[in-house]
């Protein structure tokens, strides 16, 4: 008889040590994760919402001048409960906001995914005054209810053109 | 004079692994919810308290 309450204290105690390391994956993988991925330049960066948990506030990415960046967003909500957020998206430069890229409510259902996508052309944010040595900073907010993600948008010079080289008279 | 460098050097191995397996623990608390945390504290208790009563049991 004490022998099997010792025992049971042991499986107790061992089923709670499982118990605490279950705890720590569920909880883990349970809650709401947004991930951001720019494609610029044919490279695809991936930019997840563990980033901005460490605390790291901003993350930057290179766009050459003239070409476009085409930006993901995806909404990943593991919880068993509809989750809800007004989305807004806007690029600001010297804290004025320049462009309002879009603004949208979403919907995602328990354990499903929402993206929403759209696509940064560098020769709209650009004045066409601008020397084309020049590089310019911008930052892509993306506002999801209270949380706010800032990306900076680093535009590159234009590479200098070839001149000819004349040819030597003969 | 040997045995007794074993058990100093056992004391650190236990004491090394206890704050290796603490500063894990902590750094995953710190991405734990609010409930999780509390669930997690509570099964600590009962964790100590059970192997308590089994270390009592046995006779310690």
């Amino acid at each position: 008889m004490s022998t099997k309450r010792r025992n049971l204290y042991l499986y107790l105690t061992l089923a709670c040590f499982f118990g605490i390391i279950a705890i720590f994956i569920v909880d883990g993988y349970m809650g709401v994760y947004d991930t951001v991925y720019i494609t610029a330049g044919e490279r695809e960066q991936k930019i997840e919402s563990d980033v901005w948990q460490r605390g790291d506030k901003f993350w930057s990415t290179g766009i050459t001048r003239g070409e476009k960046a085409f930006c993901r967003y995806e909404v990943d909500n593991r919880r068993f409960s509809t989750y809800e957020a007004e989305i807004d998206v806007s690029i600001w430069r010297m804290q004025q906001k320049i462009d309002e890229i879009l603004s949208q409510q979403i919907a995602v259902d328990p354990f499903d995914k929402e993206v929403l996508e759209w696509v940064i052309d560098t020769t709209e944010l650009i004045p066409p005054d601008a020397p084309p040595e020049q590089g310019f900073d911008f930052t892509l907010r993306i506002k999801k209810d209270e949380l706010e993600r800032n990306i900076i948008l680093y535009i590159n010079p234009s590479p200098y053109p070839v001149k000819p080289v004349p040819a030597a008279p003969r | 004079m040997s045995i007794k460098l074993e058990y100093v050097l056992f004391g650190f191995g236990i004491l090394f692994c206890l704050a290796g397996v603490g500063y894990l623990a902590a750094e995953y608390v710190k991405n734990l919810s609010e409930v999780g945390k509390l669930i997690s504290l509570l099964l600590t208790v009962a964790m100590f308290a059970f192997l308590s009563k089994y270390f009592e049991d046995i006779g310690w």
